[in-house]
């Protein structure tokens, strides 16, 4: 036979096959040309001149990677379900006089071609869209430069290697699914396993413990610092679950129903159930990868977008003030002076100072046996017992607040956060009574305590009380002689002269030699904005890009099951007419099997980002993210979205089976 | 008193796009009586699977009527039309079409859930028909479990389970082997003895011999009929022979007279 029969054979067999091979090819073409995007982006040269580039540079290799990952499960995943829809034809060719020899060729050309177009396809819809990316993150990034139209020969290439060798294995694969299968088998091949499942009550209660404790997990957490340790503990757990519960849970739920008669032999109940069970069994992985798919784009993309949207209040958790100088004890005279060179470069760069706070206190850490505070040695820090505490003197408290709060020398005025105390203190056998407060009057966040997840702040009658206190309990006397100081203002002026007015009063507290304090540091958040930015604008970029893709796959999922699903159903409904139920019956009854089937992972999903909810606000808290009403409606617009672009690709794939029923 | 009346039902086809007609059946008139036993012959492509489908209101004629205990069953709604095939029509097919996400004894109970009857009374239904059916023993099996023959018990069985009216079959025993054909016929001749109207499309002269009556079918028409009477299944047997040779004959004059 010539080459050329085989040739002709495997293009009207891909064109036979429409249905299937079309959405396969554009899978291919989406998946190079995003991964040849991402190759492009981080080696393109234009950002590698960006501030931050290496954290660019090292979330689109990342990016670049799951991508690459990603693509070849979803194309096997792909393929498999062609070939296993197309085992009866192979069988009738194999009937026919062709050896399977004969058909790994056909298939071989197949391919050939498939891989052809999904790569040429593919990487000129990726030269093309490449630029427009590139536009995008730079706007994200809020970086001004202009990129000219370009190729990159390596991004070509590394995307040519890649999808040769996934396109490779993907054949060998084939091939080992042909060699394997008996022709008999390959004649029934799609109608192999109708059999009734049966109950798996292990797996369906070991579903039901992994799914709970995950959630358990996501909903105890308190701690920012536990949540990213635990965070894909629970996400395994619950992974995990909807595997086990949808292919053996929904089974042992939908038979519990089938026991109890009075409720299957109900003429609505009755097709329900029995049709049920049969698509669960041949769907339950579908839909669990699914539900997993949507549930990832719906993180990725509501925190990332999070991230983004909320960078000015992260940098204003970090810095509560524009510009903000901290010494480590520091004198009352020192703070004088320090506070008049503050203010002298002020008025030498012409700038004026809003909101300023000044602030003394002193904070360190204390371990509490019942109403006794004691001081804690450096090496425990970390012990559970230990407690941040932070001492303000009652003058400004006073003077901040404009209150005029008084107290006798043993009381002190105490906020507990996540602490307990009783109505009194002890320090070294000096008792204090205790007048609780039921606010921090917002003094805690100046100082390095707004990072510790449970303290107490204390007010005291004056400075020299908290010397005494300090001093009483201490271990190493010599480590603080004076209280800290907090420095901090606003201003009205751009961000270069924000960094300018930085950078003077940098200069002008290291020049001067006569302020005696351990430490002083000058911190303003305009410094690090291009750091957060490239960081959050970044990853925003990468999650909306994988969210496109992830979406992608699950569109293709949902359409390959709705339209294998036609096909097994056609004969049933036709039965089912037979024997004398009306077309809207079945109509009817369809209808809620395929709305069940196909909105369950998604309810399924938006369950799990309920009661991931918690967990990932406290995971952008460690980020310094502490917006929650901010995530909520991130999370609410993603999953609006979300729903009604799958309530769309359901009814555009319904209509596709709908055609092949009717 | 006659239950089923055919009139002048004509069937013409009309290929998709309209270019070519076919004439299935061109002028069909008879009438069953309760409790009869009717077997209709044919060649291929006479149109005996369109008739039974019109009777079965699967179909709507081109013109004529069919009278179902007086009540026009062409006038009916699209909405009532499956309700009332329910309630008044059994079926039995060649290829059985049992549901295989059904067990045997959810396969039965299908028609009683659409009407919805309870459970209780399904059952105190179906506990009779099985056992004479032979088929007690694998209610709870899935329909690739088992064997043809109990395949088209289990539909014979669901088609009994509504009491109707009329059972109609169409080449029932056509993917059955000869022993479950048997037993097959055996069984309608049984429950029409116990009264039941059966009407059966067939290409198995043993199958028709069992009728009480035979029509054949040719080019659209009723060519002629056979009663049984007080022959035997021998004598039945080799009546319809002679009938379908002249009929075969028949349709080679014509064939030779078109050549000519
Ligand atoms: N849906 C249809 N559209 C067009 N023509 C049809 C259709 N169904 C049947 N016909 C034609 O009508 C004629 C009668 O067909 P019918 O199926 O009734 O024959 P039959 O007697 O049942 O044959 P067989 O014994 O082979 O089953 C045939 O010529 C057939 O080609
Ligand atoms: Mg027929």
């Amino acid at each position: 036979m010539s080459k050329m029969f085989y040739a002709k054979l495997a293009v009207s067999n891909i064109k036979k096959n429409g249905k299937f091979y079309f959405p396969y090819i554009l899978t291919s073409i989406g998946t190079v040309m995003m991964f040849y995007i991402m190759c492009f982006i981080f080696t393109n040269d234009g950002i590698s001149k960006m501030t931050g580039s290496v954290y660019i540079k090292t979330i689109m290799i990342f990016g670049t990677v799951i991508i690459g990952i990603f693509a070849s499960i979803f194309l096997f995943y792909t393929n498999s379900f062609l070939i296993k829809r197309r085992k009866k034809e192979f069988g009738l060719f194999n009937i026919l006089g062709m050896d399977k020899r004969n058909l790994a060729r056909v298939l071989g050309i197949e391919n050939l071609i498939v891989a052809a177009a999904g790569l040429i396809g593919g990487l000129l819809c990726g030269i093309l869209f490449s630029r427009l990316m590139i536009m995008i993150l730079a706007k994200l990034l809020k970086f001004n430069i202009s990129f000219g139209f370009q190729i990159s020969i390596y991004a070509v290439a590394i995307t040519f290697i890649v999808f040769i060798a996934i396109f490779i294995l993907i054949y060998l694969n084939t091939l080992r699914q042909l060699h394997f299968a008996k022709p008999i088998e390959l004649l029934y091949g799609s109608n192999v396993g109708e059999r009734e499942p049966k109950t798996k009550w292990v797996l369906a209660i070991m579903g039901a413990i992994s799914l709970l404790s995950g959630y358990f997990i996501a909903i105890t957490t308190d701690s920012p610092l536990a949540a990213i340790g635990l965070f894909f503990i629970a996400v395994l757990l619950v992974i995990i679950g909807t595997y086990l519960l949808f292919i053996a849970g929904s089974i042992a739920l939908l038979k519990i129903l089938r026991k109890n008669k009075g409720y299957y032999y109900q003429t609505n109940h009755f097709t329900t159930i029995s049709g049920m069970l049969y698509r669960m069994k041949q769907n339950a992985v579908g839909l669990a990868n699914i539900c997993i798919l949507s549930t990832m784009v719906l993180v990725m993309i509501s925190t990332t977008v999070c991230m983004y949207l909320g960078l000015d209040d992260a940098l204003r958790n970090l810095y509560p003030r524009n510009i903000e100088v901290t010494a480590q004890s520091i004198s009352v005279q020192d703070c004088q002076y320090l506070n008049e060179i503050i203010e002298k470069t002020l008025s030498e760069s012409k700038n004026s100072s809003i909101d300023t706070i000044k602030l003394r206190y002193l904070n360190f850490m204390v371990s509490q046996k019942e109403d006794s505070l004691s001081f804690v040695s450096n090496g425990v820090y970390l012990n559970n017992e230990a407690t941040a505490a932070l001492f303000i003197p009652l003058d400004e408290y006073n003077r901040i607040n404009n209150s005029s709060l008084s107290l006798k020398e043993n009381e002190l005025i105490v906020f507990l956060k996540k602490t307990a105390i009783g109505n009194n203190v002890t320090f070294a056998d000096k008792n204090y009574k205790t007048i609780k407060l039921t606010d921090d009057t917002g003094l805690a966040k100046y100082t390095s305590i707004k990072y510790s997840d449970n303290y107490l702040m204390f007010i005291a009658p004056s400075e020299k009380a908290i010397m005494n206190i300090y001093n009483s309990i201490a271990l190493d006397k010599a480590s603080n002689t004076n209280l800290n100081y907090y420095y901090g203002f606003d201003t009205n002026v751009n961000s270069a002269s924000q960094l300018e007015l930085y950078n003077n009063i940098n200069t002008a507290l290291n020049n001067s030699k006569s302020i005696h304090s351990d430490q002083i540091y000058v911190g303003c958040a305009e410094s690090i904005r291009e750091e957060f930015l490239t960081i959050y604008g970044g990853l925003f970029f990468l999650g909306i890009f994988l969210g496109i893709l992830f979406m992608m796959a699950t569109v293709l999922i949902i359409y390959y099951k709705q339209v294998s699903e036609g096909y097994d159903d056609k004969q049933r409904f036709e039965i089912m007419q037979k024997v004398g139920m009306s077309r809207t019956e079945v109509r009817s009854t369809v209808k809620t099997q395929v709305l069940t089937v196909f909105f369950l992972p998604l309810i399924a999903a938006v369950i799990h980002i309920a009661a991931a909810f918690k967990m990932i606000t406290k995971l952008l808290e460690a980020l310094n993210l502490t917006n929650i009403i901010l995530f909520a409606w991130c999370v609410l617009g993603t999953v609006v979205a979300f729903s009604l672009i799958y309530a769309l690709v359901y009814s555009l794939t319904a209509r596709a089976y709908y055609k092949i029923v009717e | 008193m006659t239950i089923l009346e055919i009139n002048n039902l004509k069937k013409i086809y009309t290929t998709r796009f309209g270019s070519s007609k076919v004439q299935a059946l061109s002028n069909v008139s008879f009438s069953v009586e309760k409790g009869e036993y009717v077997a209709i012959m044919g060649e291929s492509g006479s149109g005996k699977t369109t008739l039974l489908n019109i009777i079965a209101s699967l179909d709507k004629p081109t013109s004529g009527e069919v009278l179902l205990n007086g009540q026009n069953i062409v006038s009916i709604s699209e909405k009532e039309i499956s309700s009332f095939r329910r309630d008044n029509l059994g079926f039995v097919f060649q290829d059985f079409n049992l549901l295989d996400t059904f067990s045997i004894q959810d396969n039965i109970y299908l028609p009683l859930v659409l009407c919805g009857k309870s459970y209780d009374e399904m059952n105190a239904r179906l506990k009779p028909i099985a056992a004479k059916l032979d088929i007690s023993d694998i209610l709870s099996k899935y329909p690739y479990e088992v064997s043809g023959g109990q395949k088209q018990r289990t539909a014979v069985a669901r088609a009994l389970i509504t009491t109707p009216q009329l059972i109609l079959a169409d080449e029932p025993t056509g993917a059955l082997d000869s022993k479950s054909a048997d037993s097959l016929l055996s069984l309608f001749e049984n429950i029409n003895n116990e009264g039941q109207t059966v009407l059966m499309v067939t290409h198995s002269i043993k199958a028709a011999s069992h009728a009480k009556r035979v029509l054949f079918l040719r080019d659209g028409e009723v060519f002629h009929q056979l009663y049984k009477a007080n022959m035997t299944k021998q004598e039945m047997f080799a009546k319809i022979s002679d009938t379908l040779t002249v009929l075969a004959a028949g349709a080679n004059n014509k064939q030779e007279n078109k050549i000519k």
